[in-house]
């Protein structure tokens, strides 16, 4: 509660005297547990804001909508660690530029909350890099070893039957800050390389093409996992590959905004694993 | 509609006898869109080549494909094929049923299967294929040869005496190379400073060449007939438009016992000073680390003694920006560290010494005035025992080649000893004696049948001293028995290996090097002096060990591909080139990172007021070499290949 007023009473600072235009945050739910994101433009709507453990939800995809940091305002948003990683990424990949964004940093601890301390990106840099030297506790999700355990035509026969509800809404990518490509590759046509109707093939095709895409740049919020509205684990996948980056090229993703993306960027001691 | 037409070649045997060629033909002209399907046993050949051409005009063909061998064989002869019948070149494809079918199969019914889907998928590729022109570029002529030795200065002055401008950059105070430290060169004898410096002379005063010595290619950039360079020119603290070269200077300077590289450390030097007395030009250079006044800020007796007042130590390294079309690099080789070879006893016992210093022994301009003396003593040896392959051809100490002149080099020793010390007795240890060249054999039979060397055929397993002597413990295998000769001086003809910095160097350029750090050819037999870069070609022994002769002719050679180049005011490039899609482009930049050639920049899409709506990658046609890794990395398939475009390759893969 102390952290949500704090962050209150920053939000109508900052609006009423016009040093953002917008604050991005959580505002109350359809129930008690759910928080739905809130643009708030004026300081006497900052009352809405809400800050709870309940807040997980990453907005940073908000910020890439087209045109609103085209004007060069700034911009204040409520993020988590992995939201301000994401911030990070995108500024990496020339999306966003830092400098206008105003971070409400805040992680949460069951049910607590607690403020991060820095307000620009880079600020943030050395906690994050705490995050990769010591992940948090228990953070791996116990289906990941079962997942490993399996052989490879048990892991096909897992990926299938969880892949089978796919009904090819796309929220996965509409929910994820990473996908912000004007046309996403599943809605080029010409040629139709992705498959787009619900079988085994269109539907692994599609999920795996976007967990390459999102190699070395999922930050784990979890934003696609919550969107699927047929439960596919998804979370799964992406962050095995995150661990897979980490290993071969020591890549976490979003450190700092000046990050180069791993898979576009060559160093000499990459290993080289992979070339036969 | 298309009008494919499809040419099955049997290549001799060596695709009819693995794949059913009349089966193939069959089941192709069976395929939709195809107008012919036609097998031949030769179609590279001439009436091969004619019944392309013929059918082509005949059916009014609208793509052409070639079963046949690898398209890196004969797709630019096709191609022509049909440029020369009315056909856009690019719209000939040539279906690889040779090394990726015949020759890699035994079953001939499944490996004509496979010839089928190899040609089927080429098909639907050249039924999208477009029309394609070449791109031209502009070409600056002007040349960069790199490196100042023999094979520089021959590139150099051929390109310039055809009429093109050049621009030789060598990184030492003086022109001259290797070649300007020995003494008599081998088979005819004449001395190499005699032969060398005139063409020093030409090099400097050649209207069309710009000569930097004491410089260094720092960076360049560009492509094919567009270089862009920069240069440091490395300070001399003399201003070379001032001075004379009288060398007031470089006698007053009160440092004078510095070991002369240029002798190899047999003479001694001064901190001002030129490498030798006929140096091009003859300027000389302060050496930083060895002058007083640099070291404590005290003396400046040159700057004193200087009359026109020439010396400046406050300059400072200059940067020069060129544009170049083409880059020759000839920068040469150095002598292999013989510190390896401690049971040689190099660096303990003074008397054994490499082959490159007993060329300055035995030349008139070397510190002994061309007299052989012993480093240690002064004294003429009475024995001296010449040891060949010091290095070269022992895979132990990481040199498996053969260095090429050592066997030459070696006799010419045992010659110019045996000239100037007539009672003195020569033995060679040798492991064969490789002697291929014009009057190179007979060159070491001369060797041994008149100056008396003594040719001892085995390897040396310890030098030692004993009782002033160098006790030299062999092995003779032609008689199967030990030998220890007591000589005077022993002298290691050690390996030439790369340039210590050959391989950043290379990166520097953009150029492969093999293991060694020698640069690498296009082709080993075909294209010798071209590097894998177009536009940067290579001279000398920066390629691989050579004497002087071979390292001439690829100079020479050399310079008639950068004249070839500038034969033309515009290139002619592959137009297999990427093009971005600039509505879907997400401005991401992964591909601007991903580009080896630096070819994709940024480019702003502005509205009518000129404000930015968005950033886009956009392609240099110019620098792009069509490799395609931006197109696999990008994530909304926003960049295209010409020639190999998503529909292409997408059509191609279905087919299978």
């Amino acid at each position: 509660m102390i952290t949500q007023e704090k962050y209150r009473s920053k939000a109508k600072k900052l609006l009423a005297e016009g040093s953002v235009k917008m604050v991005i945050g959580y505002s109350p739910g359809s129930t008690p547990d759910r928080r739905r994101p809130v643009f708030i433009r004026s300081f006497d709507e900052a009352d809405q804001l809400v800050l709870d453990s309940n807040c997980i939800a990453n907005l940073s995809g908000y910020l890439v909508s087209e045109g609103l940091l085209s004007d060069e305002k700034h911009v204040a948003i409520f993020l988590r660690p992995d939201g301000i990683r994401s911030i990070n990424i995108l500024a990496a990949e020339s999306q966003l530029n830092v400098d206008q964004i105003i971070i409400f940093g805040f992680d949460t601890n069951g049910n607590e909350v607690r403020a991060l301390t820095g307000e620009h990106a880079g600020e943030f840099s050395e906690f994050i890099g705490s995050i990769k030297e010591h992940p948090p506790e228990k953070s791996r999700d116990p289906l990941l070893y079962q997942i490993e355990q399996m052989n490879p035509q048990e892991r096909f026969a897992f990926w299938k039957d969880e892949f089978s509800r796919c009904i090819k809404c796309y929220a996965c990518r509409q929910a994820c800050p990473m996908c912000y490509c004007r046309r996403c590759i599943v809605d080029s046509n010409q040629p139709q390389w992705i498959n787009t109707s619900s079988h085994t093939l269109g539907n692994f095709e599609w999920n795996v093409v976007r967990a390459f895409h999102l190699a070395g740049r999922c930050v784990g919020c979890g934003n696609c996992d919550r969107a699927c509205p047929v439960n596919i684990p998804l979370r799964l996948i992406n962050s095995r590959m995150a661990e897979e980056v980490l290993d071969s090229f020591d890549h976490f993703a979003g450190l700092n905004p000046a990050q180069e993306p791993v898979l576009a960027s060559f160093k000499k001691d990459d290993s080289e694993t992979f070339i036969l | 509609m298309a009008k494919i037409g499809v040419f099955i070649c049997h290549c001799g045997e060596n695709i009819a006898s693995k794949v059913d060629c009349t089966k193939l033909a069959a089941a192709i002209g069976e395929h939709p869109g195809v107008a012919v399907s036609v097998e031949y046993k030769y179609f590279c050949s001439e009436p091969g080549q004619e019944s392309v051409k013929k059918a082509i005009r005949d059916n009014n063909l609208t793509g052409v494909i070639i079963a046949a061998c690898s398209p890196r064989m004969h797709e630019a002869t096709f191609r022509k094929v049909c440029a020369e019948a009315g056909l856009n070149p690019y719209l000939c494809e040539i279906a690889n049923i040779r090394e990726q079918c015949s020759w890699v199969h035994t079953d001939k019914e499944m490996a004509t299967e496979k010839a089928m889907d190899i040609t089927r998928s080429m098909i639907e590729k050249v039924k999208r294929n477009n029309k394609l022109q070449p791109i031209e570029v502009p070409v600056t002529r002007r040349a960069l040869v790199i490196g100042g030795g023999i094979a520089g200065i021959q590139a150099a002055l051929d390109i310039a005496n055809a009429g093109q401008e050049v621009v030789l950059v060598e990184r030492e105070p003086s022109l001259g190379g290797h070649m300007s430290q020995l003494s008599e060169t081998f088979p005819t004898l004449d001395c190499s400073q005699c032969i060398m410096t005139p063409r020093m002379v030409e090099a400097a005063q050649h209207p069309k060449i710009r000569l930097l010595t004491y410089a260094e290619v720092e960076h360049v950039d560009g492509f094919i007939g567009n270089f862009k360079v920069k240069i440091r020119m490395k300070s001399r603290y003399v201003d070379i438009n001032t001075c004379t070269g009288c060398g007031d200077c470089m006698t007053k300077c009160p440092v004078k016992k510095i070991s002369s590289e240029f002798d190899c450390g047999l003479g001694k030097r001064t901190a001002i000073y030129t490498p030798f007395a006929q140096s091009v030009p003859n300027i000389p250079v302060i050496d930083k680390a060895s002058c007083i006044y640099f070291k404590n800020g005290k003396c400046k007796t040159c700057m004193k003694s200087c009359q026109i007042n020439a010396i400046n130590f406050d300059l400072q390294d200059e940067f020069i920006d060129l544009d170049v079309g083409a880059i020759v690099v000839a920068t040469g080789f150095q002598v292999q560290n013989t510190a390896g070879y401690g049971e040689y006893g190099y660096g303990k016992y003074p008397d054994v010494i490499t082959g490159l210093q007993f060329e300055r022994l035995a030349t008139a301009s070397g510190p002994t005035s061309g007299k052989i003396l012993r480093p240690s003593d002064g004294k003429e040896p009475e024995t001296v025992v010449f040891i060949q392959c010091a290095g070269s051809r022992d895979p132990s100490k990481g040199v498996h080649y053969c260095s090429k002149i050592c066997c030459m080099y070696t006799a010419k020793h045992a010659m110019l000893y045996a000239h100037k010390v007539h009672h003195g007795k020569t033995h060679i240890f040798y492991m064969d004696i490789r002697a291929g060249g014009k009057g190179y054999d007979e060159f070491t039979r001369r060797a041994i049948e008149e100056d008396d060397a003594s040719y001892v055929r085995g390897r040396v397993s310890k030098v030692w001293l004993e009782n002033g002597k160098l006790m030299v413990r062999g092995v003779d295998t032609l008689l199967g028995r030990p030998v220890t000769i007591a000589a005077d001086m022993v002298v290691l003809a050690t390996a030439m290996v790369p340039q210590p910095n050959a391989k950043e160097f290379a990166k520097t350029i953009g150029i492969a090097y093999d293991e060694y750090g020698y640069y690498n050819e296009a082709h080993l037999k075909l294209r010798p002096v071209e590097s894998s870069t177009a536009g940067v070609f290579l001279a000398g022994a920066c390629q691989s060990p050579k004497d002087i002769p071979d390292s001439v002719a690829q100079a020479s050679a050399s310079a008639s591909k950068v004249l070839a180049l500038f034969s033309k005011e515009k290139l002619e490039r592959e137009p297999v080139v990427a093009t971005t899609n600039e509505a879907t482009c997400a401005g991401c930049w992964g591909c601007v990172l991903a580009c080896p050639y630096n070819a994709i920049e940024q480019k702003d899409i502005l509205d009518r007021s000129g404000r930015i709506i968005k950033r886009v990658a956009s392609v240099n046609p110019g620098l792009c070499q069509g490799c395609g890794t931006c197109v696999t990395f990008c994530r909304s398939n926003s960049i295209d290949l010409a020639g190999f475009t998503d529909k292409q390759i997408f059509a191609e893969v279905m087919a299978l």
